[in-house]
């Protein structure tokens, strides 16, 4: 990356913490690399690119989301192996990278296989590579700095722990920071030669500060006693592990170098801890509920609640306001920034007030049509799939799963020998697989002469999506305001779940003598809710002509987009009445359509709201035949995960 | 039909907003593009292709693959070593131009990738540029940008953050500018735009379909005659169009000499912790894009008016928003806000 045009380190306005933590970066790089985490537009890549000009000469390297593997861990020399017939190792990034700086930006979107790659090589100090016939280690030594923005769902507990300092922008809010933002930001765009000789100066005297800091480093001793401080502050954060007071002992000695001390005092450790315990600091023990543990036992991928936790008084705050919960991330289920947890509270407040409105306006709708507003302090196990290892061919965009695609798109992410016929082929792979007997075959007028036992196919991946079809019972007997709002609740947690992973929805509502579609299969997660708040309720059951429809939505999806298969949530209190000419019994009728979804193998799931005294168990036979999933309402309130597993006839 | 006719834009009835925001990018390619929502059939990809016809030229370097600026300090590195050992670079001028980008194109030919035949042929390594390449310095436009699969998004997110694509992939390191002018339309009820896309757009419009019969009526008037004799009705604008694009042209230079009062300044920050904006993009695409309405008006100064025509451009999809919440922009809260101000 060239300077001619970076933003200078220095113009830089407000956001100390943050230049702090990437001097500290810069000056050891066995401080561990440093993540900044923010949301956007608080210049989190503009200081970290502006480094550049005070790395002393080491070189920033920008690792871009799409990047191959072969790239990343270096392969074979094409160029080598076709002129001279020998086989020769191609440094990749990690090899380029080493005593550089390597930025990864929106490090969140990067693939997480890549992404702890990278970090486990850096740590390891060794990059092992076998692929593409060569075989080949070599020495990682660099510093990273990363970027992201939580709001698109943050890195799970055992990646953020891999980075040794952690620190969060936010917004300026002061009035005159932020004048003073606009002016610099419009001097820059007009005259960008003329804006960066005003802080030559600065930057090169700051340049020199973080030299001397480096070159100070290795005579920098902390003493036993803050050895002892380091373990003391891990011990009060429960950090897991014990490279927490690794990192913070060499981010202390940084700070004390840039401070030009040969030694160690107490405040260094401090101030290190800012940037080294925020992110993986965890609840006391006997705080940390068995839900949690549970939850990470299932899955090392999930992050844990708690790790994100900027301070113990926020964890407090979380475990008593058992309001709203923060909307759940990618893999991970909480980003717990001191700002949105105070906005949470807010939302909390003002949707307290929009209920009282609310339910004076219902108290104008007629008696048995009435519309429940949205519980949303509802909180639900997050939703689990398992179906099994989707080792089929897929396509679809989203966050849910990550599966194989067939058709030629997805991200690229290796190649491999083709199983039948190349469709996709993998001409980088190919050339590789080609290059080194290219002395051995005969002239073809080409530099290259390639064989059919060259050929490589492409592998692609994708992130795909669910697709989730609600069947709502929207009757009279549902209609009971309390119970409404759980439902809507329910659901709504659901859908902000399907939000987050960009899954897609479709809701069908039932009630009086038939049922509605409500909302087609669409992305727009935010268009169901709407639909969710509006949907009334009173009148009948009509069960059956609900599992009727939704048998036709789905059957009618599968044939459009047979990839991606759609799940079947029921939501009712199984008390069919509605009973059509011809037919007798209403239950009978809906569990012969539950029969013929079960049938049709669709993965479905029937959430029993019935909470009556006498109970009919409708809603579980309903269940039983479609070979449903089946949860009562009261017990999903207390389950840590849902698990949906495929029918289970 | 001899060659494709494109629809004149100054014959688009209405959709001002949408009209003036796309002016204002071409003006001032620093503004961050555009986002247009709205239903079908609001005239969004007619206005954006018709567009085209109204770029102004400008100054490239002569050859090279990426059109880069000879007077700017953010060449491709080709251009910069040329310049450091000649001393100067060979010039030509080009039309600015819209490239496309169908939402199905596949990531290789988006960022570039491995020249095949040249591997093939010589046995070695060479860099083919994709559809970044093409749209630097040029508008980028992505019909239906909601439906763009992800990994495009995020190689997007990656160019236009960092005004450079850097391509590390099928064998090939290199990494070229990448500065270009995002314009996207969507249909709001067709899905969801990802946050941090959303946040890459400088401006955004809602287009919706015109309701005064009387428009309605000239729609169709416009279109009908368009349809009958395309020739024809283009030549009937031919003098509004070029007016229009001496107008952009003459704004583009008097643009770095507009200037904004400081207490502007002070009215767009406290506006901007007023309404709880995230970031400092708002506040600074604010004053940008005030500064250049002011320069398409030919005015030297920017005034409060310039900075409400361009809050209500750059806000609304600015507003701090989580899933499930309006986060809309209530737009009499600006007004009464900057009349206070003014």
């Amino acid at each position: 990356m060239r300077t001619e045009t970076l933003y200078p380190f220095v113009a830089v306005v407000g956001q100390e913490q943050a230049k702090k933590a990437l001097l500290i970066t810069l000056v050891n790089q066995k401080a561990g690399g440093l993540l900044i985490g923010g949301t956007k537009g608080t210049a989190k890549s503009v200081l970290a690119r502006s480094t550049q000009e005070l790395a002393g000469g080491r070189k920033l390297l920008t690792l871009p989301l799409n990047v191959t593997e072969d790239m990343l861990f270096g392969s074979i020399d094409i160029e080598y192996a076709v002129s001279l017939g020998e086989k020769r190792f191609s440094p990749g990034i990690l090899a380029r990278a080493t005593d550089n700086i390597l930025y990864i930006d929106e490090a969140n979107l990067l693939r997480q296989e890549l992404l702890t790659a990278v970090l486990d090589a850096n740590s390891a100090g060794i990059n092992n590579v076998e692929r593409d016939g060569i075989s080949y280690s070599h020495a990682v030594h660099t510093t990273i700095i990363a970027t992201m923005n939580p709001e698109e769902g943050t890195l799970p507990a055992h990646i953020l722990d891999r980075f040794g300092l952690y620190v969060d922008v936010q917004p300026l809010l002061e009035v005159n920071d932020r004048i003073e933002v606009m002016r610099r930001a419009l001097a820059y765009s007009k005259d960008i030669p003329a804006f960066r000789a005003q802080y030559t100066a600065e930057t090169q005297s700051l340049a020199e500060k973080v030299a001397a800091a480096s070159l100070l480093l290795p005579q920098v001793e902390a003493s036993d006693a803050m050895l002892t401080l380091a373990a003391q502050l891990c011990a009060q954060g429960y950090c897991a592990g014990h490279r927490a007071e690794l990192y913070l002992l060499e981010a202390a000695r940084a700070l004390a170098a840039l401070a030009g001390r040969s030694y160690v005092l107490p405040k260094d450790i401090e101030e290190a801890a800012q940037f080294v315990l925020p992110h993986r600091m965890r609840k006391p023990p006997e705080q940390q509920s068995e839900e949690q543990e549970q939850e990470e036992q299932q899955s090392e991928e999930e992050t844990d609640e708690q790790e994100n936790d900027e301070s113990d008084d926020d964890t407090q705050d979380d475990a008593e306001n058992n309001e709203l919960p923060p909307p759940p991330l990618d893999n991970g289920d909480a980003d717990n920034y001191d700002e949105n947890n105070a906005d949470d509270n807010d939302n909390d407040k003002d949707s307290e007030d929009d209920e009282q409105q609310k339910e004076q306006n219902n108290s104008n709708l007629a008696p048995e049509e009435q519309i429940a507003d949205i519980d949303k302090s509802f909180r639900l196990p997050k939703m689990l799939l398992d179906l099994g290892k989707d080792r089929a061919v897929r396509r679809g965009s989203g966050k849910r799963s990550v599966t194989k695609t067939d058709l030629k798109q997805g991200r690229y992410v290796r190649a491999e020998l083709p199983k039948v016929k190349v469709t996709d082929l993998a001409f980088d792979a190919t050339i590789r697989a080609a290059a080194p007997y290219q002395r051995l075959r005969e002239d073809n007028g080409c530099a290259l002469n390639i064989k059919e036992e060259d050929l490589r196919q492409k592998v692609r991946e994708k992130r795909i999506g669910n697709t989730f079809l609600f069947a709502v019972d929207a009757s009279g007997s549902m209609g009971a305001r309390e119970r409404m709002r759980a439902v809507k609740g329910a659901i709504f947690y659901m859908l902000q779940e399907a939000y987050q992973k960009r899954d897609r929805v479709g809701m069908i509502a039932f009630r009086r003598d038939k049922a509605d579609v409500l909302l087609p299969i669409t992305r727009s997660v935010d268009l169901a809710q709407k639909r969710l708040a509006e949907m009334p309720t009173g009148g009948k059951t009509p069960l059956a002509d609900g599992l009727a429809l939704a048998l036709q939505t789905l059957a009618l999806q599968n044939k459009r987009d047979s990839e991606l298969e759609p799940i079947l949530i029921l939501v009712t209190d199984g008390r069919a009445n509605a009973v059509h000419e011809g037919e007798k019994e209403p239950v009978d009728a809906a569990i012969k359509i539950a029969e013929k979804i079960g049938k049709a193998k669709f993965t479905s799931v029937v959430i029993d709201t019935e909470s009556d005294f006498i109970k009919l168990g409708i809603a579980k036979k309903v269940a039983a035949a479609m070979g449903a999933n089946y949860y009562t309402l009261q017990k999903l309130t207390k389950e840590s995960v849902i698990h949906i597993v495929r029918n289970l006839n | 039909m001899k060659r494709t006719a494109v629809y004149p834009f100054t014959a688009i009835v209405g959709q001002e907003a949408m009209k003036l925001s796309l002016i204002l990018n071409v003006i001032n390619p620093a503004l961050g593009g555009v986002l247009i929502k709205g239903e079908k059939g609001t005239a969004k990809s007619t206005a954006v292709r018709a567009l085209a016809e109204l770029l102004p030229p400008m100054a490239a370097v002569c050859g090279c693959k990426f059109h880069c600026d000879p007077h700017s300090s953010q060449l491709c590195d080709d251009c910069a070593a040329k310049l450091a050992a000649q001393g100067a670079l060979p010039e030509e001028t080009i039309k600015m131009r819209v490239v496309e980008l169908p939402v199905s194109a596949t990531e290789d030919r988006v960022v570039g990738t491995l020249d095949i035949e040249h591997a093939i042929k010589h046995g070695e390594k060479k860099f083919e540029p994709g559809i970044l390449a093409q749209a630097n310095r040029n508008i980028l436009y992505v019909d239906e940008i909601n439906l763009l699969d992800d990994h495009v998004v995020d190689v997007l997110l990656d160019a236009a953050a960092m005004g450079v694509n850097t391509v590390e992939r099928e064998g090939v390191s290199y990494s070229h500018p990448a500065r270009f002018v995002l314009v996207g339309t969507m249909n709001p009820e067709e899905g969801d735009i990802r946050p941090q896309l959303l946040d890459r757009f400088g401006l955004s419009v809602v287009v919706t379909g015109e309701h005064d019969p009387l428009q309605r009526v000239e729609v169709i008037k416009r279109r009908l005659a368009y349809e009958n004799n395309a020739e024809a009705f283009i030549a009937s604008y031919e003098e509004e169009q070029e007016a229009l694009a001496e107008k952009i042209i003459a704004a583009g230079k008097l643009l770095p000499e507009v200037t904004i009062a400081d207490n502007l300044l002070e009215t767009v920050a406290k506006l901007s912790v007023e309404l709880g904006v995230d970031g400092h993009r708002a506040d600074i695409t604010v004053i940008k894009t005030a500064l250049t309405v002011a320069a398409f008006n030919g005015r030297r100064e920017a005034n409060l008016d310039d900075v409400k025509q361009a809050a209500k451009l750059v806000l609304p999809h600015r507003m701090r928003r989580r899933p499930f919440e309006e986060g809309e922009l209530d737009w009499s809260k600006v007004e009464s806000f900057l009349a206070a101000e003014g």
